[in-house]
């Protein structure tokens, strides 16, 4: 009996793994329709970071006719393997995107898996030959939200939300925090900690205790639209994030990001389309692509670059810039987009000399950071004002 | 910034985000009474978080949807109800699937509702005159809505019916000896039927002051676990609608003083905070002597039969 069992599950097991060998993995043909596969961390309804990426999906395959797209939705970090698997397999997908952080290994082990077929993933450094990265990043937008925060902040405390103490949220408060400064230098920019990157009672009792710690200008990195919920309820202006959430707040918020990540995808899949991109020549393809690339846009809405409620307030603050002379945070504003929008980019938030908040001098005068720099970043600027956990 | 305002902004933060955990706790606390131990409360608040923000959106009126919430955490509890109840089956699982079907179905439903402000939320309100008594004035009767006076209200009616009244009787009897109660003529099912679905109407209320009080708006999986804090508090407040409040209220403000007092403790200590005061206070009640004396109903998560004992 007990061998007959031992049997059926040898040859069961033989099926299995023989039938997946067996699969002829066939190579996508430029120009032929294409089948591409999500797998996203979150639901989609979360108005944030999985949101943003499906809307993303829809755009392309609006534009595509000849694009097919499927997705998995929360999907755990760790069992991505097990869902690409299925997209490529059962599903048949040519292109599968990974769309968290924590899925970068077993992503490369799946790109390394299916030699044929093409990987992209989501804010990793990890790339293959057949597996490139990918990323949309804010922090331009937050050193203009923090020029605006700046001129708004009357008890010079902002304050920002951050969801995990990682390189990626901490180059952003940098950024907002380096704003701030420029157009407010007494300006503190005060930081809590939720440890959740979805968590709207958790942005609600830190939103609450840092108003109660006096803050009066807000932004955030959580994925819901909490924070500027709480601060219009006080009457304080607010920064959006992701989505547009000018409708949670519409005298309150005053302008925020935005991210396009069709921006990628079109791009990415147009020329997987046309052959540019294959299974065998993506091992240095990286779009790190920011304002200039249209990836990211600044607003409390589509087309709504600051809240007009706030243009008077904004007038009225001037700031005194070595090089466009005596200018109000307005103008300010809009010629700082202007110039990150340009393809030569002639400003960056992080241009040399940059200190931290131990005083260590972190960008040398006349140098910028570069991607790989930005990306591990784990110091805090000057100004910036609570826990810092991992601050070298 | 004195200790004074210190401690009214904390006390008063520990109402407004202790009242959801206080009137699922309470529910829970009843349904537990009667012998039904109900791990469902997560689907129960989100499904009746869904369908008070809906029915807010649609009607504009709150108040409608905190009924709304009630009522379909009350439909929703009946699932429980009929699996463990009628068709004896086992509670634990039966608990477990209706909080994933409550966090599945609620985030199909909602689908399309997320990203809508509320036209209008529960209203705070500020008593002219009670606010200006010291301290407790700002605490009680500043920015705190009915939902959160109408929770206090609760616990003391709740713990007079359980306590003094032959109803309170009548649901202790049921979850201790069901057999013995049978016997004195009380329908055993039917309490517990009853405890189950009040368990699901404050649930869904809970669920409903999420969506249209305290955070007015709809987010898939919003509730974020708290359903299972509301069972570690049922257990913690040894089945006592008064300790149940005061369990609620404690985890509420080290909840709240975890973000409070970053600046100072690390954030990653403070993080873990009521969560290990929750597993404390379970070890402890489970070890000490207090267990026999104050412990679970005898029968909790037995299903009853006539003449099977």
């Amino acid at each position: 009996m007990k061998t007959r069992f031992v049997l059926i599950a040898i040859v069961l097991l033989a099926l299995v793994f023989g039938l997946s060998t067996l699969t002829v993995a066939k190579e996508y043909i430029p120009g032929s329709s294409l089948k591409v596969g999500f797998i996203y961390v979150g639901p989609i309804g979360d108005l944030g970071w999985t949101y943003a990426h499906d809307e993303a999906r829809r755009i392309c395959e609006d534009v595509f006719p000849w694009l097919e797209t499927v997705y998995v939705e929360s999907v755990p970090e760790g069992e991505e393997g097990l869902f690409i698997d299925k997209l490529i397999l059962e599903e048949d997908c040519d292109v599968v995107f990974t769309t968290s952080f924590g899925f970068m290994d077993g992503t490369l082990d799946a790109a390394q898996r299916h030699p044929d077929k093409i990987f992209a993933h989501c804010s990793g450094f990890k790339r293959n030959a057949n597996m490139m990265t990918y990323m949309a990043d804010f922090y331009q937008i937050y050193y203009l939200n923090g020029l605006m925060a700046g001129a708004l902040t009357k008890s010079h405390k902002v304050a920002y939300v951050g969801a995990f103490p990682i390189p990626e949220v901490k180059r952003h408060m940098d950024a907002f925090a380096i704003g701030v400064q420029e157009v407010d230098p007494e300006a503190e920019l005060h930081v809590r900690w939720i440890y959740e990157w979805f968590s709207p009672t958790a942005a609600k009792e830190a939103t609450e205790a840092l108003i109660a710690d006096g803050c009066d200008v807000f932004a955030f990195t959580e994925d819901s639209p909490t924070v500027v919920q709480v601060a219009a309820e006080s009457g304080l202006p607010s920064f959006g994030h992701y989505s547009p959430m000018y409708n949670f707040g519409p005298e309150h918020v005053v302008s925020g990001q935005i991210a396009h990540w069709e921006a990628i995808y079109l791009d990415f899949l147009a020329k997987v389309y046309a052959g540019v991109y294959t299974a065998r020549n993506l091992a240095e393809v990286n779009y790190w692509w920011l304002l200039k690339e249209g990836a990211v846009e600044i607003g409390a809405k589509p087309g709504m670059l600051i809240n007009p409620v706030h243009e008077d307030e904004l007038r009225a603050v001037t700031v005194n810039d070595p090089i466009l002379g005596t200018i109000n945070v307005w103008d300010l504003v809009m010629k700082r987009l202007e110039q990150m929008s340009d393809a030569s980019m002639v400003v960056d938030p992080f241009q040399g000399p940059v200190y931290d908040r131990k005083l260590n001098l972190r960008v040398p005068q006349g140098l910028r950071m570069s991607e790989f720099e930005l990306t591990t970043m784990e110091w805090a600027v000057e100004g910036i004002v609570g826990p810092w956990p991992g601050e070298p | 910034m004195g200790w004074e305002t210190w401690f009214i902004v904390t006390l008063s933060r520990t109402l407004a985000y202790g009242t959801p955990l206080l009137l699922a706790t309470l529910g829970e606390i009843y349904t537990e009474r009667s012998g039904v131990l109900n791990l469902g409360v997560e689907g129960m608040m989100i499904m009746g978080a869904y369908a008070a923000f809906s029915t807010a959106y649609t009607t504009g009126s709150p108040w409608l949807g905190i009924v709304a919430g009630a009522l379909v955490g009350g439909a929703f509890s009946l699932i429980h109800a009929f699996a463990s109840i009628t068709l004896k089956a086992n509670q634990v699982i039966s608990g477990l699937s209706l909080t994933m079907l409550g966090l599945g179905l609620s985030g199909v439903l909602g689908r399309g509702w997320e990203g809508r402000p509320l036209p209008a939320s529960i209203p705070e309100i500020t008593a002219p005159g009670l606010s200006k008594i010291p301290f407790l004035g700002p605490i009680l009767f500043e920015g705190q809505n009915l939902i959160v006076y109408f929770s206090i209200l609760l616990v003391v009616v709740m713990w007079y019916i359980l306590y003094r009244t032959r109803i309170g009787i009548a649901v202790r009897a049921v979850g201790e000896n069901p057999a013995a109660a049978d016997s004195l003529g009380i329908s055993v099912n039917k309490v517990r039927y009853l405890c189950t679905i009040v368990g699901g109407i404050l649930a869904g209320m809970a669920g409903g002051y999420l969506s249209v009080a305290y955070r007015p708006a709809w987010t898939e999986g919003m509730t974020g676990g708290m359903g299972w804090i509301v069972i570690a508090l049922t257990i913690f407040a040894f089945w006592n609608p008064a300790i149940g409040m005061l369990g609620a209220y404690l985890f509420a403000a080290l909840y709240h003083l975890s973000f409070r007092l970053q600046p100072w403790v690390s954030p990653e200590l403070l993080k873990a905070m009521p969560y290990a005061f929750a597993i404390i206070v379970l070890i402890a009640i489970s070890r000490g002597t207090l267990h026999k004396k104050m412990g679970a109903p005898a029968a909790l998560t037995l299903p009853y039969s006539r003449g099977e004992e």
